[in-house]
């Protein structure tokens, strides 16, 4: 065991408090404070997952959102949560967590051991695989993926936690609770401004928590951030929210945040009635992201082993958790900052050795502070590759030419349980590239970076912008907060923060340090760890002419994994650079995309799942329904009665039970969730004459009328009935999915192109409640419930309307009818909807009344060949195609919508698709709707289609299956026999007249 | 003819919230319940329109709102839609007399009068964390809303209007098709909060609890479950 | 997902309020019978799918249900401005004419 815990001063964990907790089944403790991350190092733990690809043995690299390998599943059964990163994963008592890579065990993997796989995939091993003989190839390479894929696992179960989402609109949104971050927010509090500031850790500070040395105006910075806070907290105008990741930045400041409720607490302690996790969709005037620096390892061979981190890393675990990660440790860097690690390791006992890749080494001061504390430094050295398999065991130095990146000669080997490195800081950009933003090269920062002067509504400040000194960092930061309060036209309250001034000596521009050896033939020397990217893999890519770094991004999978490239890119882009021979400026960056660091579904998806994944629309006789026994099907978002069934009945027998009833004597159907708009105005006629493809001038009132709405393209997009209220009034009615659509087609057509129309819509689609009876009773029925209304036939023709009252509701009663038999349908205001249906019910008792659903509705309508809007049409269907040229107006004055195209040299060719009716040879098949229609049947692949089954159900009225179907040119080949491809069979089928029952209409006007 | 005894519903009638309603109290972090049968008259008009203005203000007793806010009046409150549209929300009992008196008016204008009376439901929502609840629903900057503003807007996937007749609570009118969903989902985002179907204060002279009329209460029914 | 300013409303609201309708003022010929099969295909179908400033038309569906048009980059997602049909289009025609 080489890491081990010591006392820090600086230290956020709390040793009184120890937590125990469980990794891959065995019993551990940590401290509450921690991170699984830290308390695995301070138990030892070292291997903790193997690389996709190649199976190696990998560790713990980095303390943070950058961290690649150590990807976790933490919990089981329904609290599962796989691939957090544990270095993310707060610790708390009685945590359980297991590895989530190697097979068949994590101690001994195959992938591992055999090495089998890393010849079967090479960069753009997708790729190739694809382009060459797929077909003999792939069940070999799946097979292997398959096997070798993949990290956590999903969970299986529900999940029983709460979320939710929460929306802000807020002045300023400060991402970032670093030193930074608290001065911006400190600053828009003071001035007045409605402020909200993110942190992605358990508590503030930012770099500041790592780095035990930081001073700000004279006292140590950790005070002066507890000061920040504590003021901040006072102002009324500021929210701080801690563990809230900004994870995505979009158009006009709409940031994205989650926020890590209770994820820290034990499972058996959260509060089931709080929120988990809640997202935060914040709309912000102005932004400031002062999201900080990531450090970036170097490149150099066998740099994955475990034991390998980053010296920020190494620092974090020491002063923050109180860990120090080795007994024996080598860093290597080619910055200053870096030496502050060496220098607490240490302090706190560790044998540490200070490879610098510079000759001349760091600033005196730096120096002398690093040697008294214990450091032993090697300067004008790099690590050419590391020993040891499972663990660190130490490294084969090299002394590095000291003007080029190439090697003078070899140095000593060492012994090391630890290893660190710093390939300088990385800004964390991303938010402001998430919305077509680009960084910048900065050379003398060695980073990609955000302009100073941020743009339009987003100011950057500190690390962000590369400045990598805590003293220019705030000034920066004082700079750009004051620019942007002074835009909001406020001043800005308190001077700039002063960090401690420090001498600092040039880095040294290297990413990839050499080993003396050409790329590809020395130890592999890797840039992402997750994807298994190693320096080699890049050249080769360049080799393949892979020119753009989107493109060998895709073809070596940089930056793919969860991490997102935190800690590869930009050694990916400089190697990259080299290889392609540019400078990393025109190489550029990849594109940054939401989201920062991974979210969950459940976060994602609040409050909106189960039953309000999408609203549930229910009419006014939905108690009526259940007490029926209804099964319910969707219909838009409708909740629709779909069939009644009784006792143990099938949906095929209530089905074939309603219809008669209903053909035989009296049904009745919910029909209120047709759409209802109110057309009003002097030119209501007009208007219904140009949105319509039928005619609207010579209806009466106390009349009403099908309608066809055509599309400008000619094709048929609603239908429904309208009723003439009065001269300038109607009542229109739409299909159930098609209200909103039409109403909003209503209005745009009306708004944009015919604003001189005297005319309005309103809807009133739930205003009416309307209740179908239907059926040779229900005249019988509707006698009993009303006096007012004359109902014989003679002075009640069908497709007239009359107002009166049912059963002493006032009411309008449309005698309409979707069967073909007698019907009317009762409209009422819907506060009376289940008052009427039961009167209904009531009154026609003595009748054996039957309610029905949409099912029987179906087959009713398409007995008689009504069409389906959506079913029997879909966008490419004219009146003609249908069969209903009757219902279009041509010597209508007005260009109707859509009459043009009915013109078209596509819209009049003959052999289009047409309704058609079908009835099967043999009576008992019922088609399967959808299912293709041929003209032979001996066809075989590939075979011209002629058309399809669009409805097909089995009609008991007449005692076989009826079909409806679209055929090519099927309006000229009545009689023909044609071969419908159903339920794996050919089933030979005559085409036959869509109206099935009654052709003479004699039932709906009786 | 039998002697007829109708009943109205409300679109909540099967959450059966009478049965559930406890009295007010400053525990209750969220408290709602609904205000039930109210009529309400979609008022279709250019509203710029000195005439048609008139005519309005004439039958409710209320001055035209300019966009973005309510009035009220004798006849209740009128919720600002559309340059051509208002919402009147009166009392049931009143409806036909209404419906009528607008006839009247806007004779000779091109204007009307739209019952929705069967559409529309009307709820309270109050409570210190009201507006956290509002901001949990919908994306409108509910902080903002001031007293006498009406905003319609999305709450969650379906839409609707939300009034802030006073600081301590704000009213939704919301469509009956989307009022099971709405409730559902309002009962769900309070999840964290103390939640309570309170008894709504007494009308007074609110404007808009005033209008609720006990006559046509529906005869109490079991809550039934989808 | 952006905010939008409705003219109608004088409000400015996020996205999920509104409706997109489709490139703005595109005239329906005055005599469709009159138009040739091309003419006609090109008014339904042809649509200029601009990378740029693009005059769009926006209804404000959850609110006043009114179309106005928006002037948006569509690259950059900036908004130039909303104005109502009528007011829109003066700036639309000086715009097509310079």
């Amino acid at each position: 065991m080489s890491a081990y815990r010591v006392h820090r001063n600086s230290q956020r964990i709390d040793s009184q408090s120890p937590l125990k907790f469980t990794f891959d089944g065995k019993q551990m403790q940590g401290f509450a404070g921690d991170t699984l991350a830290s308390a695995l190092i301070a138990n030892g733990v070292k291997l903790i997952g193997r690389s996709f690809k190649y199976g190696r043995p990998r560790g713990i690299i980095g303390h943070g959102s950058e961290e690649p390998n150590a990807l976790i599943q933490l919990e089981t059964g329904a609290y599962t949560v796989p691939d957090l990163k544990a270095t993310q994963v707060e610790l708390y008592h009685g945590l359980s967590a297991t590895t989530t890579t190697g097979f068949p065990s994590l101690h001994f993997d195959l992938k591992g051991m055999a090495g089998t796989f890393a010849r079967f995939m090479p960069p753009g091993f997708y790729y190739k695989t694809f382009m060459g003989p797929v077909k003999a190839a792939w069940p070999l390479y799946e097979k292997m993926i398959r096997m070798a894929a993949g990290y956590g696992r999903a969970p299986v179960e529900a999940d029983p936690e709460y979320y939710d989402h929460l929306h802000h609109h807020v002045d300023v949104l400060v991402v970032g609770g670093g030193a930074c971050g608290l001065w911006a927010a400190t600053l828009a509090g003071r001035a007045g401004l409605k402020t909200l500031l993110v942190d992605e850790q358990n508590e503030a500070g930012g770099w500041m928590l790592s780095d035990a040395s930081a001073r700000i105006d004279g006292k140590p910075a950790m005070q002066w951030v507890n000061e920040r806070l504590a003021e901040l907290d006072s102002l009324g105008n500021v929210t701080v929210l801690r563990r809230t990741t900004a994870f995505a930045l979009h158009e006009q400041n709409l940031v994205q945040a989650l926020e890590l409720c209770q994820d820290h607490l034990p499972i058996g302690s959260r509060n089931p009635g709080q929120p988990r996790q809640r997202l935060h969709k914040i709309r912000a005037h102005h932004v400031v992201l002062a999201a900080g620096a990531i450090e970036r390892p170097l490149v150099y061979g066998n740099n994955d082993r475990p034991g390998v981190m980053t010296a920020a890393a190494g620092q974090t675990y020491l002063n923050r958790y109180g860990v120090a990660v080795g007994r024996n440790v080598l860093l290597m860097t080619h910055n200053d900052a870096a030496y502050d690690a060496a220098r607490d390791l240490a302090e706190a006992g560790s044998r540490v050795t200070l490879i610098d890749t510079r000759l001349r080494g760091a600033a005196d001061w730096r120096q002398q502070q690093a040697k008294q504390a214990g450091v032993e430094l090697m300067l004008g050295y790099g690590i050419a590759q590391v020993h040891g398999k499972t663990a660190v065991s130490g490294a084969q130095l090299v002394q590095l030419d000291p003007f080029t990146n190439t090697v003078r000669g070899k140095g000593p080997r060492l012994s090391a349980d630890s290893i660190l490195s710093s390939g300088g800081l990385t800004s964390t950009v991303h938010l402001f590239c998430h919305n077509t933003g680009r960084p910048y090269w900065k050379e003398e920062s060695l980073s990609f970076v955000v302009p100073d002067e941020g743009r339009q509504g987003i100011s950057c400040a500190g690390a962000i912008t590369g400045r990598w000194e805590l003293s220019s960092a705030l000034a920066q930061t004082h700079a750009a907060t004051s620019a942007m309060l002074a835009g909001f036209g406020r001043s800005t309250h308190g001077d700039c923060p002063q960090g401690d001034e420090h001498e600092v000596a040039a880095t040294r521009r290297l990413f990839r340090v050499p080993d003396g050896l050409a790329e590809g033939h020395g130890a592999k020397a890797f840039v992402d760890f997750q994807n298994d990217v190693s320096a080699a893999d890049i050249h080769l890519a360049v080799r393949e002419n892979y020119r753009s770094i989107e493109h060998v991004k895709r073809y070596t999978a940089l930056g793919f994994g969860t991490d997102q490239g935190k800690l590869s890119n930009v050694n990916g882009f400089a190697i990259a650079a080299e290889a392609l021979g540019k400078p990393i400026s025109a190489v550029g960056t990849t594109t940054y995309r939401p989201a920062y660091t991974p979210v969950t579904f459940g976060a994602l998806a609040g409050s909106h799942k189960a039953d309000t994944f999408e609203p549930r629309r229910y009419t006014a006789m939905q108690a009526s329904h259940l007490k029926r026994g209804a099964l319910f099907e969707t219909v838009g978002q409708w909740m629709r009665p779909w069939y009644f069934p009784q006792g143990k009945e099938t949906m095929h027998q209530a089905v074939d039970r309603e219809c008669l009833a209903t053909r035989n004597s009296v049904g009745v159907m919910d029909a209120s969730t047709l759409g209802k708009i109110d057309v009003k105005g002097p030119d209501a006629r007009e208007f219904l004459n140009r949105i319509y493809s039928n005619a609207w001038s010579k209806l009466d009132p106390g009349k009403c009328r099908y309608g066809l709405m055509l599309d400008e393209n000619g094709m048929v997009m609603d239908d429904g009935v309208t009723a003439c209220i009065a001269d300038d009034h109607f009542h229109m009615t739409t299909t159930t999915g098609g209200a909103a659509r039409v109403l909003n087609w209503l209005e745009r057509w009306h708004q944009t192109e015919w604003p001189e129309l005297q005319v309005r819509f309103t809807s009133t689609t739930d205003h009416w409640s309307t209740t179908a009876v239907v059926g040779p009773k229900s005249r019988a029925v509707l006698q009993k419930l009303c006096s007012d209304i004359d109902l014989s036939a003679e002075n009640f023709k069908f497709m007239d309307w009359r107002e009166g009252t049912v059963a002493g509701v006032p009411a309008k009663v449309f005698r309409i009818s979707f069967s073909g038999e007698l019907a009317y349908e009762i409209n009422v205001d819907a506060c009376y909807g289940h008052y009427i249906w039961e009167q209904v019910m009531a009154a026609g008792d003595e009748f054996g009344i039957t309610p029905y659903g949409t099912e029987t509705m179906h087959v009713l309508r398409a007995e008689k060949g009504f069409i389906i809007v959506g079913q029997d049409t879909d966008g490419s269907m004219t009146p003609m195609d249908l069969a209903m040229g009757w219902a279009v107006g041509m010597k209508k004055p007005f260009s109707f919508l859509g009459k043009r195209s009915l013109s078209r040299s596509d819209t009049v060719r003959s052999d289009r698709k047409q309704l058609v009716g079908l009835y099967t040879e043999d009576p008992k098949v019922v088609l399967t709707e959808g299912a293709q229609i041929l003209s032979t049947p001996d066809a075989t692949p590939p075979a011209a289609m002629q058309g399809h089954v669009t409805s097909s159900y089995h009609s008991a009225f007449l005692g076989r299956s009826i079909a409806m179907a679209v055929l090519k040119g099927g309006s000229q080949r009545s009689g023909d026999t044609v071969y419908v491809w159903a339920q794996g069979k050919m089933h030979p089928a005559k085409v036959v007249s869509s109206v099935f029952v009654d052709q003479e209409g004699v039932r709906q006007h009786a | 003819m039998p002697n007829f005894q109708p009943y109205l519903q409300s679109p909540l009638v099967n959450f059966n919230l009478p049965a559930e309603t406890v009295p007010a109290d400053s525990s209750q972090q969220v408290r709602a319940n609904e205000l039930p049968l109210l009529g309400y008259i979609a008022i279709r008009g250019e509203l710029a329109d000195a005439a048609i203005a008139a005519a309005v203000s004439s039958v409710t007793g209320a001055s035209v709102p300019a966009a973005g806010q309510f009035s009220t009046g004798d006849a209740g409150v009128l919720v600002w839609v559309s340059p051509d549209e208002l919402l009147l929300v009166t009392r049931r009992a009143e409806l036909a007399q209404r419906l009528a008196a607008f006839e009247a008016a806007f004779a000779g204008l091109f204007a009307h009068a739209v019952d929705n009376s069967g559409g529309l439901t009307c709820l309270s929502l109050s409570g210190s964390e009201h507006v956290t609840v509002l901001r949990h629903m919908g994306v409108y900057d509910f902080e903002s809303l001031a007293v006498g503003q009406a905003v319609s807007t999305v709450l969650g996937k379906a839409g609707g209007t939300v009034l802030r007749l006073e600081d301590d609570g704000v009213f939704l009118i919301i469509r009956r098709s989307f009022a099971d969903y709405l409730w559902l989902l309002l009962r769900k985002v309070c999840t964290p909060y103390r939640f309570a179907v309170a008894k709504l204060a007494e009308s007074g002279s609110h404007p808009l609890l005033r209008l609720l009329d006990k006559q046509h209460a529906a005869p109490a029914r079991k809550a039934v479950t989808a | 997902m952006f905010q939008l300013h409705c003219p109608h409303c004088g409000a400015t609201r996020e996205e999920e309020e509104f409706s997109y309708a489709g490139e703005a003022y595109i005239a329906r010929p005055a005599n469709p019978e009159e138009a040739s099969d091309a003419e006609w295909g090109d008014y339904l179908f042809m649509r200029k799918n601009t990378r740029g400033w693009f005059w769009e038309q926006w209804q404000h569906t959850a609110g006043c249900r009114k179309v106005f048009v928006v002037k948006r980059h569509t690259a950059s997602y900036q908004i130039a401005g909303s104005w109502t049909l009528a007011e829109g289009k003066a700036h639309y025609l000086k715009e097509s004419e310079a």
